[in-house]
């Protein structure tokens, strides 16, 4: 064999047309950057839709979905306590401050047995606060601003829009992506992000709503923003936990209340 | 939340072991390749093939190899499946299935003068009708060594 021959089969065997040179890393960035600009006009779109509809409709819809929704929730209910008559009065005031919420659901309030400091509405306007909250907080310009907060969840029809949005996006990615799983996975990744981020946007908006409504009925958010200063030192979890969250981060609430006005 | 820490870390994790593995593969195969640089000559697609010389032994020689994809692999080819294009990642798995293949029915033939009349087949070892399949590449090549007295 001659050396020539020899020379161009040891080159051939370096290298090799068959391979393609890209990066496999590269490639995989590339593809869900794409995957990801399509899905976010997607959400685009799909905001703009729930958003136009939502706003317009009347109260009497709103109610019949919410109760189609919230046939199953019944809490069980408890003797009434000061807790709940206080609780009453401070809703009865908010309510009477925004038209929204009048002629809507009659916001019954419970109180659940569970040590965290939280508060809750469902989508049928079912406010709960729990014993934590209840024990850990006397003030009543703090209860008024969880109050407002849950309220104005219900006001802007938050769980509505939600919902509407995660519908059309869902209904329109199945037909797409229908018997690949790996896309499908990817787009569950993207929308739950999405998803969250959304709901962080949800959560700054009740907390604006929940501000003015506290400097409406007592000209100041002092008791707001110590209440605040009392959560965030009780919070271990580091500040960029907060992106993998449904709620900003507490300093951020903070931050944000002490600007508002 | 914990899913899509949980599927970047699977990606991640087979990302490196998969590019390791597959750069190791590629550095063995060149190996044996320049080893085997003397050896047997195929000859591809001959249906007669005529010699004057005395034959010692005709033998039929075969090589297999079954290579995977990793998980990494996997996905992205399940996302280029929806944009469409050049399925690079496979084509590695692919490329490195046929030389193994080759390469190890050359070995078999040590010794020989020839291999003639050498095919490459792809073959299925998934039942295809099944949803949960285990993508991976299978070639199977064989031809007759032939060993002259």
């Amino acid at each position: 064999m001659n050396k020539n021959l020899e020379e161009k089969y040891l080159k051939n065997i370096e290298d090799n047309v068959n391979v393609g040179q890209s990066n496999a890393g590269i490639e995989f960035i590339i593809l869900i950057a794409g995957i990801s600009a399509i899905f976010g006009l997607l959400y685009i779109f799909a905001d703009a839709i729930g958003v136009f509809f939502i706003d317009r409709m009347s109260n009497e819809t709103q109610m019949k979905i919410e109760n189609a929704f919230s046939l199953g929730i019944k809490p069980k209910t408890y003797a009434k306590n000061n807790n709940i008559i206080k609780l009453e009065n401070i809703r009865n005031k908010i309510v009477s401050l925004d038209k929204n919420l009048q002629g809507k659901s009659k916001f019954p309030i419970y109180i659940v047995s569970d040590k965290n400091i939280n508060a809750f509405i469902t989508p049928n306007g079912q406010i709960f606060f729990t014993k934590g909250i209840m024990a850990e907080v006397k003030d009543e310009e703090v209860l008024t601003f969880v109050m407002a907060h849950e309220l104005g969840h219900y006001a802007h029809r938050d769980h509505l829009k939600s919902m509407s949005r995660q519908i059309i996006v869902s209904v329109i990615s199945t037909i797409f992506t229908s018997g690949n799983n790996d896309i499908s996975l990817t787009l569950d990744s993207i929308s739950d992000l999405n998803g969250l981020t959304y709901s962080r946007k949800q959560e700054r908006e009740a907390d604006r709503y929940a501000n003015r409504v506290v400097y409406k009925l007592y000209g100041r958010n002092t008791g707001a923003v110590e209440f605040f200063k009392l959560l965030q030192k009780k919070e271990k979890a580091p500040e960029f936990l907060q992106y993998f969250s449904t709620h900003p981060s507490t300093s951020q609430r903070l931050e944000l209340i002490q600007q508002e006005r | 939340m914990g899913d899509i820490l949980f599927i970047l870390l699977i990606l991640g994790i087979t990302f490196f072991t998969g590019s390791i593995i597959e750069k190791r593969h590629f550095d063995n195969i060149k190996k044996r390749e320049i080893a085997l640089f003397r050896q047997p000559i195929i000859n591809f697609g001959a249906k007669t093939w005529n010699t004057n010389r005395k034959i010692k032994k005709i033998e039929l020689v075969t090589g297999e190899a079954v290579i995977s994809g990793d998980y990494f692999k996997n996905f992205v080819a399940g996302l280029k499946n929806f944009f469409g294009g050049r399925l690079t990642t496979f084509e590695s798995v692919l490329d490195r299935g046929r030389r193994e293949a080759i390469l190890r029915m050359r070995e078999k033939a040590r010794g020989a003068n020839f291999i003639v009349n050498t095919r490459i087949e792809s073959i299925m070892l998934n039942d295809t009708y099944m949803q949960e399949t285990v993508p991976q590449c299978a070639i199977i090549a064989y031809g007759t060594a032939i060993t002259y007295e």
